[in-house]
């Protein structure tokens, strides 16, 4: 999923540099070729190091995420904070049948996303962190 | 975002008759089809002097605009009738404004064509403001503003209150702010002694104090000022083509002279308007504790009165901007659950003052000076180097111009400019080392960071509603790490950047035990990702 929006995001930008190119004679042509490659790069690099980074673990207590790729975020919460629990599938995530998990608690810093769960898992997750969050007493902050 | 086990707010059923009986708490069953009438009150009666002003004030284009065309036409009546409806509106907005306080919930019901009523349990009340404008002032009436820590603090949404006699304003907030429990499992800390030996009379922790006037000119707005109207200033100068004549002057003196004169005066005027504004806001502050709450009171004109439930101060910031910090001032704000920090206007605890004051005010507001004295942990010299080298690197193009500019010119101040910003960038750098810190003291997680915009921040252990730990591949490389402790207030969390990975990890852990330790063996279970 992350090589497609990668690939995606890739052509897009190519395309645009292509039509600077044709609008502007002051934009030389080697830039598309360049642009091109690093594009090429990046798509095929960043999403596999993206996935050997991301991990999520759920416990009877709290929620723990690992993301990022370069720079590196992991994210703790415990149960008895989360809010909400979001469930969302984007328009490439559909294509492969993957859905995004977003835990949210009552600090504008504190959400947890997990990116590219299979559907089913997604939504056990969803069953379990709204029944596990809903057990405490509290209004969560 | 704040809010949600609980019933969630109806914040504007868009039809009288589903008043205030939506998802009830689990109160005695009140018949949705006849929301109790009674109790409803109106605002206080003078607000109809009041109103009509404002409107009139709103309405001020459009009036004038009526009135011209009016004189072109010819027809007087046209003219008072175009006065006449921001009185009428104003006379229906009072007519139509209602609040209660009845089954543990606020309720606010307002609107003449399009009605909506606003409706929050009692017991998220978490701070109470008094506002009261010249206006209000006159005639002895306050806002009540009612702050539930609601995320979209739409103005549709927000409780306010416009116009309550002042008594009458105290008796509510007294009602609401005992009303409000601490939340039993979440929010219970361990400085909730409520009702202790303060409840009866109010202790006053600090007042104004003219002396703290020297500390205007060095506040942040202050600065901001001074930096926009030299813009302005030099923005002026260049449109007259000062800046040409005087060169063509051939440095003379006389100009030169004239330049500081007018810089010197700029300052002088500027210093007097920060020393004034801060005057107009600040004025008779006044920080007392009374009833389980703090209560700060300031403003000369605009008097402004905020209430802070006890059990809703997660913390505070003792800020210490470079210019406050060498001019021997503080300021200190309030981390309170569900206010951010963008209704900065109702965290001030201390404006900017003595040190020594706001240490002291810090230290009684947490119930022990230790958080706030208390020597911070470094963070390393990998740390520093971090600080050192993105100094250096920052200043470095400015060093590259200048020395390039210098061989190909042969001018001799590019060089002035390059010393002077590496100078600039290194005593920069070291202060920020010296700045940075953290330490866990009595249950309070302390973090010092920055420079120009230093601030010590104390959150209460029990606050912390979840850790995030940043690194980026350099920080990784030199086994630093971001530890972010998310909260319910302020800015959403507090920031110690750079702490060694164990340092973070062992903070992390002995500030909420349990939670963190729990991952600590690195056998996460790989998900199923699809690549």
């Amino acid at each position: 999923m992350w090589h497609l929006s990668a690939v995606v995001e890739g052509v897009f930008a190519v395309a645009l540099l292509t039509g600077a190119v044709l609008l502007w004679d002051r934009v030389p042509a080697w830039t598309i070729a360049a642009l091109a490659a690093v594009q090429v790069v990046w798509a095929v690099v960043v999403p596999r190091w993206r996935y050997l980074v991301h991990r999520w673990e759920t416990t009877e207590t709290a929620v723990y995420t690992q993301t990022g790729w370069w720079a590196r975020e992991r994210r703790i919460a415990p149960m008895s904070r989360i809010q909400t629990v979001d469930y969302a599938e984007g328009p490439v995530a559909r294509l492969f049948g993957l859905a995004r998990v977003t835990i949210t608690t009552a600090s504008a810093a504190g959400a947890i996303s997990i990116d590219g769960l299979d559907r089913d898992t997604a939504r056990r997750l969803v069953d379990d962190l709204t029944l596990k969050a809903d057990a405490v007493e509290g209004d969560a902050t | 975002m704040s809010d949600p086990p609980g019933p969630p707010d109806p914040s504007g059923p868009p039809h009288p008759s589903a008043a205030p009986a939506a998802p009830a708490p689990p109160d005695p069953p009140v018949p949705p089809t006849a929301p109790s009438d009674q109790g409803w009150q109106r605002l206080d009666a003078r607000m109809l002097l009041v109103h009509p002003v404002r409107e009139l004030v709103r309405f001020l284009p459009v009036l004038v605009g009526l009135l011209i065309a009016g004189s072109a036409s010819g027809g007087p009546p046209w003219q008072l009738l175009g006065v006449a409806v921001p009185i009428v509106y104003g006379i229906f907005r009072y007519l139509t404004t209602r609040f209660r306080v009845a089954d543990g919930r606020v309720e606010l019901s307002r609107g003449l064509l399009s009605r909506r009523v606003t409706s929050t349990p009692v017991a998220r009340v978490r701070t109470v403001d008094l506002t009261a404008s010249l206006i209000h002032r006159l005639l002895g009436l306050t806002t009540l503003r009612i702050g539930t820590g609601l995320a979209s603090s739409d103005d549709g949404e927000s409780l306010d209150l416009d116009g309550l006699p002042v008594g009458r304003a105290h008796a509510l907030r007294a009602q609401l702010l005992r009303a409000a429990p601490v939340g039993p499992a979440a929010t219970a800390g361990g400085d909730g002694d409520a009702g202790g030996p303060h409840a009866a009379a109010p202790t006053t922790l600090a007042t104004f104090d003219l002396r703290w006037l020297r500390f205007a000119p060095f506040t942040a707005t202050g600065a901001v000022v001074v930096a926009a109207t030299v813009g302005a200033l030099s923005q002026v100068l260049d449109s007259l083509d000062l800046w040409e004549r005087l060169d063509v002057g051939d440095l003379a003196v006389p100009s030169f002279l004239g330049i500081a004169l007018l810089v010197v005066g700029a300052l002088v005027v500027l210093a007097a308007a920060s020393v004034l504004g801060y005057l107009v806001t600040n004025g008779g502050y006044r920080l007392t504790r009374a009833a389980g709450a703090w209560h700060v009171r300031r403003g000369l004109l605009t008097t402004r009165e905020t209430s802070i439930d006890e059990g809703r101060l997660a913390g505070v910031a003792l800020g210490e901007p470079l210019a406050l910090r060498l001019a021997g001032g503080r300021h200190l704000q309030a981390i309170v659950t569900g206010v951010d920090r963008s209704e900065s206007g109702s965290s001030t605890l201390v404006p900017p003052a003595d040190a020594g004051v706001a240490t002291r005010v810090a230290g009684e507001l947490l119930g022990s000076a230790v958080p706030v004295d208390a020597r911070l942990v470094g963070h390393g010299p990998r740390a520093a180097r971090r600080r050192w080298t993105r100094a250096l690197l920052g200043a470095l193009p400015v060093v590259v111009a200048a020395v390039v500019l210098a061989v190909a010119t042969g001018w001799w101040w590019p060089v002035v400019v390059a010393v002077t910003a590496l100078a600039a960038t290194a005593a920069l750098a070291a202060d920020r080392v010296a700045g940075l810190g953290h330490v866990l003291a009595e249950g309070y997680v302390v973090v010092r960071s920055g420079s120009l915009t230093r601030r010590r921040e104390v959150l209460g252990a029990e606050h912390v509603i979840g850790w995030n730990l940043r690194d980026t591949w350099f920080q990784r490389r030199a086994g630093l790490t971001t530890l972010v402790a998310t909260t319910a207030g302020g800015g959403g969390s507090v920031t110690a950047p750079d702490v060694p990975e164990p340092t973070a990890v062992a903070l992390a852990d002995d500030a909420v035990p349990g939670l963190v330790e729990q991952f600590l063996e690195p056998v996460a279970p790989r998900p199923s990702l699809s690549a």
